[in-house]
């Protein structure tokens, strides 16, 4: 037996020196000068993100995430500063007088990463794809608009559409499902839905270049690329689920840049801006948090409960105590910098005085000895609903409980990870729901449009606003809108749609939320993107 | 010997069995169907069509019985299905989280090795001593602090102020230290402790005495005799502990981005990936049972008494 033969006290310390050694030898102060002497030859920035990169199909949606699809593939044309519509892989375009046919002339100079030209063929190879699966991208109103697609010559492509449909442009700047891959990236099936790509072959300004699932992706930049060629030569990107990891690996230096909306949590980047090492940055506003009211609920379907909610909830102070001042507070459902979103509408200020006359008055009142108001003695209490995985929900419903409590609401919390939450929260078994608007390029009228419709990829406000009995006429001005061709009336009916959203007082919004950027003093060109999702990799740069 | 092993290996098939069947009906009690799962996970909306079409599909409409047989004949070719989520085999996936999930394992258990054990001897050997009094202060920090904080302080230490170590990932050895040190802490107090109590009952024991007697030294009694049989609850525990850890330690793993078993079960619980969730589940219980007999048979090389009881 093993024991038998060797001493036990010299194997331990043999052990214990070799362990020793292993321990020393793994110390990275040789590796680090190394990497110092690699940097130089080829520029890398290494960022984080909370999940793999997906299997980079433009076509498809979970687990893939926007901003790796958006580093490899690209749209005809680009959501531009302030909503702009910019030519991109295509040049220029013309629409009909009616409205109802877009003929794009595409770029010349454009390359696949594997050589293979892009032209008019390849970009209906790609719509047809993608319209081939149309139920799956119902959420997006133009597939559901397109009538046929056609190859004019060899650099012209046309759409025709069934009604002229406004936001056309702006839903091809998504990135995704209408972005084009390459001849070879089709499957035998030419179906890119069902069974995926062969590789990730796109026009962008990277190449995927090494890929380890759930740990790290490498991007190499495309040399063919026909735009502005990025500035650094590879991207690493490490999959970090934790926030606090990910801060302390940037204070390493192990990443340059940290990037995002929930990527830290407000105290970290806090203390990150305050040590005063480090450059950060806020976006404008890019989306609104909100809390939905459940319109089909005995005491959510009063207005005056509603209303009365709108006014116990004090925004500032969740702003001062859980946001550090960061966030900007909201009194509308969209940010008003959007475009057809500023209306002119009296906010619901914080007036506790306000909220418990409006509760009496709902017939929810104060009962002597008991700590919550009664309507027909039944106890005013609400379900909360919230995403267990997101930490700012989490204190924001904390301190609802604890402020709605000294009005006699008794708030019940419900919370739920990621998947479970979105089912609860489609079937409308709540009463409130912590929610938040998609951001541009998808508000106001994409958000809006899914109001409207009963669809798996929409959003839960249908089922939530169903008790209004303005809901009907809501959907028609929203269906409306979305295909009125005169500026002036549509102006006037997203005025009209907000004015009532508001003065139904279904949303309460809290905040609008922005991205988050903390850099190393030699990182350059971090810049906030038009499009949320977009992390600004072309532009970065390393000194 | 191998007698004693070709049995304890045929008590392996009904414990088994038994693991697959109950793998197989829990997760047909958890609520939610499996196809409406799969359907929102593709982004397809779960209209009753397609529900229906899918159930035929992945055989769900058939009675439960066939269901399970079916499954169960495919699991015996390594065919744990397809995953919901990456659309890739189950196996493969579980194959390619296996091995960071080893490799931590291993290097927590080396940690283990080393460090509870010298300690916990020499606390025997010094009972009431100052090293036994540190060592006890040490085992109760082990126990009680949790992994998450203890982790962020290493990396605190080590690796942000005193740059020995990588924060975090996979890649060179370097990148190992912190997570598996991290995942053996927990345990180092366990062990240290249990292997100090096992060392001083023996070293009461008679033979310990008639050693002695004989005029061995010290060093050798313990060496050669009191260690090997306090050694035995010691092995008992690291199997256990083993099969834990080979199971994935999601707290460290997280932490350390460690792309290992831990993750790859919760994300698969999180998204509701049933094929995933019951692949896990199934290996997880088969590493734990394999690692219990790896325990068993060790047993039997340390305890002759074992054996000869096993061959009677």
């Amino acid at each position: 037996m093993f024991l038998k033969k060797s001493n036990l006290f010299r194997s331990f310390v043999g052990l214990l020196v070799m362990f020793t050694i292993f321990v020393a030898g793994c110390s990275n102060t040789t590796k680090d000068q190394e990497n110092a002497s690699d940097k130089e030859k080829t520029k890398v920035v290494t960022f984080s993100w909370p999940g793999d990169i997906g299997d980079l199909n433009p076509h498809t949606y979970f687990p893939n995430e926007f901003f790796s699809q958006a580093m490899v593939y690209e749209p005809l044309v680009y959501y531009g500063e302030g909503g702009e519509i910019k030519p991109w892989l295509a040049e220029s375009w013309d629409i009909s007088k009616d409205g109802k046919e877009y003929v794009f002339h595409l770029r010349k100079d454009v390359q696949f990463s594997d050589g293979s030209p892009f032209n008019a063929e390849i970009v209906k190879k790609n719509f047809d794809t993608v319209l081939d699966n149309r139920k799956q991208h119902e959420w997006v109103e133009l597939i559901n608009q397109i009538k046929s697609t056609e190859v004019v010559d060899e650099y012209t492509f046309k759409l025709t559409l069934h009604n002229s449909y406004y936001p056309t442009l702006q839903e091809l700047t998504y990135v995704r499902p209408l972005r084009f891959v390459g001849e070879a990236a089709f499957p035998d099936s030419q179906n890119t839905f069902k069974d995926g790509l062969k590789s990730p072959i796109g026009t962008g300004p990277w190449v995927l270049s090494e890929y380890k699932k759930n740990e790290f992706a490498v991007f190499e930049r495309n040399e063919q690329y026909w735009g502005t060629k990025p500035k650094v030569d590879k991207v690493v990107v490490k999959v970090i689920t934790d926030g606090e990891s990910r801060v302390l690996a940037f204070e390493k230096k192990e990443l340059d840049f940290i990037f995002g909306n929930g990527v830290i949590s407000q105290d970290s980047f806090q203390f990150l801006k305050n040590s005063g090492k480090y450059e950060t940055k806020l976006s404008e506003p890019t989306a609104t948090r909100t809390l939905l009211f459940n319109t089909n609920n005995e005491a959510t379907k009063d207005r005056k409960v509603r209303l009365a909610l709108n006014h116990a909830f004090n925004k500032q102070a969740v702003i001062d105590n859980i946001f550090y001042g960061m966030e900007e507070k909201a009194d509308t459902l969209f940010p008003p910098v959007l475009d057809y979103t500023k209306i002119n509408v009296d906010p619901y200020e914080y007036d506790a005085a306000k909220a418990e006359q409006l509760l009496d008055e709902a017939g929810w009142k104060k009962v002597e000895g008991k700590p919550f108001r009664e309507k027909d003695g039944k106890e005013l209490q609400l379900e909360f609903l919230f995403n267990s995985t997101d930490n700012i929900q989490k204190s924001i419903a904390e301190f609802v409980q604890g402020d709605f409590r000294k009005l006699g609401i008794d708030i019940k919390l419900t919370s739920q990870e990621s998947n479970t939450f979105w089912k609860t929260a489609f079937q409308g078994k709540y009463d409130l729901l912590f929610t938040s608007t998609w951001s541009v390029p998808f508000d106001p009228h994409s958000y809006l449009a899914a109001i409207t419709t009963d669809s798996e990829n929409g959003s839960p406000d249908y089922t939530a606003l169903l008790g209004l009995p303005e809901k009907k006429e809501i959907d028609q001005k929203i269906k409306k809108v979305l295909l009125t061709t005169d500026e002036k009336e549509r102006k006037m009916l997203y005025t009209d749609i907000l004015m009532t959203l508001h003065e139904q007082a279904v949303y309460l919004p809290i905040s609008y939320q922005s991205n988050v950027a903390v850099y190393h003093k030699n990182i350059s060109g971090v810049d906030f993107l038009p499009q949320e999702v977009e992390v600004p990799l072309t532009s970065i740069d390393v000194k | 010997m191998g007698w004693f092993i070709v049995k304890r290996l045929t008590s392996l098939i009904p414990i088994l069995l038994g693991i697959s069947l109950i793998t197989f009906i829990l997760l047909h009690l958890i609520p939610g169907d499996p196809a409406v799962a799969y359907l929102r996970i593709s982004h397809i909306p779960p209209t009753d069509e397609a529900v229906a079409a899918l159930r035929v599909e992945l055989g769900l409409n058939k009675p439960l019985y066939i269901q399970y047989l079916d499954w169960l004949g495919k699991v015996l070719q390594l065919d744990l299905g397809m995953s919901y989520v990456s659309k890739n085999a189950v196996w493969d996936e579980i194959l390619l989280h296996l091995f960071p999930t080893i490799q931590l394992t291993c290097a927590s258990l080396i940690f283990i090795v080393v460090i509870s054990l010298p300690i916990g001897m020499i606390s025997a050997i010094y009972k009431g001593k100052f090293v036994d009094q540190f060592s006890r202060i040490v085992a109760f920090v082990s126990v009680s602090m949790p992994s998450f904080w203890f982790g962020f302080l290493l990396i605190y230490l080590l690796s942000v102020k005193l740059d020995l170590f990588p924060v975090l990932g996979r890649g060179t050895l370097a990148h190992l230290v912190l997570p598996s040190l991290t995942l053996a802490f927990g345990y180092i107090g366990t062990y240290m402790r249990l292997l100090r109590a096992s060392m001083l009952e023996n070293l009461n024991e008679p033979f310990v005495m008639y050693a002695k007697a004989r005029g061995l030294r010290q060093r050798l009694i313990v060496s050669r005799h009191v260690l090997k049989k306090s050694l035995l609850p010691v092995i008992t525990g690291l199997g256990m502990s083993l099969g834990n850890m080979l199971g994935g330690a999601v707290i460290v793993e997280t932490i350390f981005a460690w792309p290992g078993m831990g993750q790859l079960f919760v994300t698969s619980i999180l998204n509701q990936d049933y094929p995933m969730i019951q692949g896990c589940v199934l290996f997880m219980s088969v590493i734990f049972v394999v690692c219990n007999l790896l325990v068993d048979i060790m047993y039997s090389f340390l305890d002759p008494r074992i054996r000869w009881e096993g061959e009677k």
